[in-house]
């Protein structure tokens, strides 16, 4: 925490010297980033791997956002509590998100939602006929005997 | 401001509070505080990231082709306003922390133009579905989308994760007017622009989420 802490008023001592070319520069990379996902997102890239392009567009909005708060919001600046402090809630998010998603991806078909038309992801086989009667804990196995 | 040109340091700072022994210690308190307020606004939108991940994960065909429903030249142009706010914002720190006044307060205004801009855009937006029926729950009728089962959840979604933000961006509207005032009546200087920085945090942080909404919402 000392160590923060003198990096903290080096810096302010330094204010003067730093200048604002690197906001500068950021901006012009997130412009840039911006412009480039609107181009991808304007694509189907699915033929690449599925969900291309929601992933790629999550990675692009990730590398924006961690300039941002690299940069703008100086995180590189901000003593080691603030930098765990903030880091931890979107640790946060992800385990919530995942979590959540690893049950969805993991799903029988009796358990989804009436008539859901399309999963994405790993396909969900549904057995021929009687997948609804089908009890909850059936494996998705294609093996699945009637 | 003008008044005492003496290097207070054998003095007490005058905005140092009585609870706190040092103005660093002041600081460093103040700067956790809005990190930890600004931890528990992730999570606030966590929230509705999950909502629309789940309901994404099930009708998918359907998220996409209400998204197409979106202007996406509306979405990317406030995009560009909300970065380019930013930028301002940060330019505005440390025009503060270097002593230049008018040019902090310049930078202000147009960050506070930029978020009147982006809210009415966003009134454009909002007004053009409340036209066509692409409304939440109930409220849904718009024709072209009925084929698709859940229509209407993407637009509950879409109308609560923009709404919430454009709430953001309205207090951060506001903070960033209070943050001006102080500027304008020499409270903020280099020798003391905490405020200043967690305002100008808290502006970052309604940019930071729509740079997630955006992709999510429009680019799907």
């Amino acid at each position: 925490m000392a160590q923060a802490t003198t990096t903290e008023s080096a810096h302010a001592k330094d204010a003067h010297h730093h200048g604002t070319k690197s906001y500068w520069v950021v901006w012009v990379i997130l412009l840039a980033c911006t412009g480039l996902t609107v181009f991808t997102g304007q694509h189907d890239l699915s033929h690449v791997f599925p969900s291309a392009n929601i992933t790629i567009a999550l990675i692009i909005a990730t590398i924006k956002a961690s300039l941002v708060v690299w940069y703008f919001m100086h995180m590189r600046e901000a003593a080691g509590t603030n930098r765990i402090v903030f880091v931890t809630s979107f640790v946060f998010l992800l385990v919530m998100i995942f979590g959540v998603f690893g049950d969805l991806w993991t799903r029988s078909p009796m358990t989804l939602p009436y008539h859901t038309p399309t999963t994405e992801g790993p396909e969900i086989e549904v057995p021929e006929g009687g997948a609804h009667h089908a009890p909850a804990h059936h494996s998705p196995s294609p093996e699945h005997h009637e | 401001m003008s008044s005492s040109d003496e290097h207070a340091h054998s003095a007490r700072h005058p905005h140092l509070a009585e609870h706190f022994e040092t103005i660093q210690q002041q600081d460093y308190a103040a700067r956790l505080g809005m990190w930890l307020f600004l931890g528990t606004e992730v999570l606030l939108f966590a929230g509705l990231f999950l909502g629309y991940t789940v309901y994404r994960h099930f009708y998918h065909a359907t998220w996409h082709a209400c998204s197409q429903a979106l202007s996406l030249s509306l979405g990317a142009t406030n995009t560009v306003i909300l970065i380019s706010s930013s930028l301002t914002v940060a330019l505005a720190y440390w025009a503060v922390k270097v002593g230049k006044r008018n040019l902090a307060l310049g930078l202000l205004a147009f960050t506070i133009l930029c978020a009147i801009a982006f809210l009415c855009i966003k009134y454009v937006e909002y007004s053009h579905k409340f036209h066509v029926g692409e409304l939440p729950g109930k409220w849904f009728r718009a024709e072209e989308l009925m084929q698709y089962p859940a229509a209407n959840m993407y637009f509950t979604i879409y109308f609560l994760a923009t709404g919430l933000h454009a709430f953001h961006v309205i207090v951060g509207m506001s903070v960033l007017l209070w943050v001006a005032k102080g500027i304008w009546k020499g409270r903020y200087t280099p020798d003391y622009f905490v405020p200043v920085e967690l305002g100008a945090l808290y502006w970052h942080l309604v940019d930071l989420v729509w740079i997630f909404l955006f992709p999510l919402l429009y680019l799907i």
